[in-house]
């Protein structure tokens, strides 16, 4: 009997896990009634139906694009605001997520596409439905208003640029760099390792042959480890998990090794904070929201948008700043 | 006369069931050491051997637990979320203040239970064990999102240095933690399963479960036990995964029960049950470790990596099955009675 309950039990978890594959954030709607909706109910305007759409719920970066999304919503009011995104990142379920939100009646989708080409043709069937397409942190190949994004190729420039320069202060000029990526399909860390090569082009440092640890923290310290151990001067991580893997691996050596890295996280800034590694890009997801929200609202109202392309820009985190 | 001694001991070697291929594979992982340190001098480096045998560490951990379910003829998917699982439920409660060494016990607890589910679901409810233990994993890795409300967690701060010394960092006699502790995980789950009875009936289940059951060995007892091994040795490298990063990732342990797969079955442990040598897991885990760390001293791109593992899991096992086709019949004959002689002991 007990087994029998067990199995069931367990049935009905895995099946519930399958329904809520693309479910809509529960927070985010609650939150959305908020006190202006209801005195500006009866203005001229109708309420804009306006629809968040991310690679997946997980990252603390979605976290923020939609906190940044909440801040617009609560500044302009008048809009109906949802969160979607699938519980992995699946380009299946993204192109679910948004037709979901077009059979919902969306005015507008903010979207950070999961690659460039998977989710086009549910894009057109968007905006033959009538629907306005911001994208936020990455693009697809399909004309939108607007995109609102981090210049990854841009950023990861500015952090070889970080580390050559801080390599020049201590006198090194020459010497073997390795870099730390997520994998070889993820097009923003690509783009960013693309900028941190760019960087390099006309030096006498030389890059190692990048290696892939999927962003598991203690696999990047691994790998990290073994640059150290192979005489590297500087090493580069291209996410979260890369960098705290890169700062653990420069720290058990002693710190002499110089490491940059990506994005703002509690261990990110407690290592920058020992000085283990000196520089991290943290990206702006809040901005990437809050103009998403703006662009969204001007567009439905037919206001003059600007340009094509926004970068929202990193910035440069140091010892000196946490 | 001591010439005989040495060709007793020998023999006495040769007759382990297994030992065959441990000893192929074992040949295999000399030259490739020898290959990687031609290549790159750095190899041979005494900081690289640290380096390299803590590198190990982990997968041998995994691999003795996947090994162990494997030897019962089942397998265990949830390895690399039970993994992420401890990682995740230990940095969370680090992090609120916990005591470290309270959470430790309160995370192998979680761990253990998760054991307990697989082995119950594949021996009480018939479930096969691809799909009960497909389940937990999904299940594993989904507590370790929420335990923390779908963030990594933050570092898990200074009141932690001795769990991370204990787990990883600190060293004892010259040699870093993690080595002890896999050591240590070894010895004791090789004298289980080579000189106790539940040892034995392991591998009785994995070889004729018919023939244990009508033996008498309980069968769901046995399963449970080999289950809850592998899940005691994930929520190790767990724990080892958070000590080396200071904090919790969700993804931690991602693919890692393929890995132990592989470490296992490079070292002879066969997938269909009652076959394999722990020492042979300890050389497949150095094959897998010392491929990933020669290669990338090598400068070889990552895709050359992952068809050499590839292409290494293929031939050992396919060397394993050549070699035992070509065995005359009464060899076979007499590894039946050996294991007839198990069971009945």
């Amino acid at each position: 009997m007990l087994r029998k309950l067990i199995v069931g039990l367990l049935c009905m978890i895995m099946v519930a896990s399958l329904l809520t594959g693309c479910g809509g954030n529960q927070p985010a709607q609650q939150q959305e009634t908020t006190p202006q909706q209801e005195t500006s109910q009866g203005a001229e305007s109708e309420k804009y139906k306006i629809y968040l759409i991310t690679m997946d719920q997980m990252d603390q970066h979605w976290v923020n694009v939609d906190l940044g999304c909440k801040k617009a919503v609560d500044e302009l009011g008048n809009i109906d605001y949802h969160w979607l995104a699938p519980d992995v990142k699946d380009d299946a379920k993204q192109i679910e997520c948004i037709n979901n939100a077009v059979a919902a009646g969306a005015d507008a989708i903010l979207l950070a596409a999961n690659g460039p080409d998977a989710v086009t043709s549910a894009l057109e069937e968007a905006k033959a439905a009538g629907v306005t397409i911001v994208y936020v942190d990455s693009p697809a190949a399909f004309p939108a208003v607007q995109t609102i994004a981090t210049d990854n190729v841009a950023a990861g420039q500015k952090a070889g640029e970080e580390l050559i320069g801080a390599l020049k202060a201590n006198g090194i000029t020459e010497g073997k760099i390795g870099i730390v990526n997520v994998n070889a399909a993820t097009a923003s860390t690509v783009a960013r390792e693309e900028g941190f090569r760019k960087a390099f082009a006309n030096t006498n440092f030389e890059i190692l042959e990048t290696q892939y640890s999927d962003g598991d923290a203690a696999r990047s310290k691994d790998i990290a480890a073994n640059y150290i151990t192979q005489g590297c001067v500087g090493i580069f991580g291209a996410n979260e998990g890369c960098t705290v893997g890169t700062g653990n691996a420069i720290k058990e050596s002693g710190g002499k090794v110089i490491g940059v890295g990506f994005d703002k996280s509690d261990a990110i800034l407690n290592l920058i904070k020992e000085g283990y590694l000196y520089a991290t890009m943290a990206q702006n997801p809040d901005i990437m929201g809050y103009e998403g929200i703006k662009t969204a609202v001007k567009a439905l109202k037919g206001e003059d948008t600007g340009p094509d392309y926004i970068d929202t820009g990193v910035s440069v985190l140091k010892k000196e700043d946490v | 006369m001591k010439k005989r001694d040495d060709k007793n001991i020998l023999r006495k070697i040769m007759a382990i069931r297994g030992m065959g291929q441990v000893i192929t594979v074992a040949f295999g992982l000399v030259v490739l050491c020898i290959v990687f340190g031609i290549l790159n001098p750095v190899f041979f480096s005494n900081r690289n051997i640290a380096n390299l045998l803590r590198q190990i560490a982990p997968i041998l951990i995994i691999g003795i637990g996947q090994s162990y379910v494997l030897i019962t003829g089942n397998i265990d998917l949830s390895i690399g979320s039970v993994v992420g699982m401890s990682c995740m439920v230990s940095a969370t409660m680090m992090t609120k203040g916990v005591n470290p060494w309270v959470a430790v016990l309160i995370t192998y607890i979680c761990c253990l239970a998760i054991g307990i589910i697989n082995g119950q679901l594949v021996a009480n409810c018939k479930l096969p064990p691809f799909i009960a233990t497909l389940g937990t994993m999904t299940i594993a890795r989904g507590i370790a999102q929420i335990v923390n409300n779908n963030y990594n967690t933050d570092s898990i701060g200074a009141a932690a240095k001795g769990f991370r010394d204990f787990f990883y960092y600190g060293k004892n006699f010259g040699v870093f933690n993690t080595i002890w502790i896999a050591a240590v995980l070894w010895i004791i789950f090789n004298f289980i399963l080579n000189k106790t009875r539940t040892g034995r009936y392991i591998y009785a289940i994995g070889s004729n479960i018919e023939a244990a059951r009508l033996s008498g060995v309980n069968i769901a007892h046995i399963t449970t036990t080999a289950y809850v091994v592998s899940s005691f040795c994930s929520c190790t490298v767990g724990l080892i995964t958070c000590a080396i990063s200071g904090m919790g990732t969700m993804d931690a342990g991602n693919g890692y029960e393929m890995y132990a797969v592989a470490a296992s079955v490079i070292g002879g442990v066969s997938t269909l049950g009652g076959q394999g040598i722990l020492l042979g897991t300890v050389i497949g885990a150095s094959i897998w470790g010392v491929l990933q760390n020669g290669l990338q001293f090598a400068g070889a791109p990552v895709a050359i990596r992952n068809i050499a593992i590839g292409v290494i899991v293929v031939v050992s096992v396919l060397l394993d099955v050549i070699i035992r086709k070509g065995r005359p019949i009464r060899k076979k004959k007499n590894i039946t009675t050996v294991n007839k002689a198990e069971i009945k002991a």
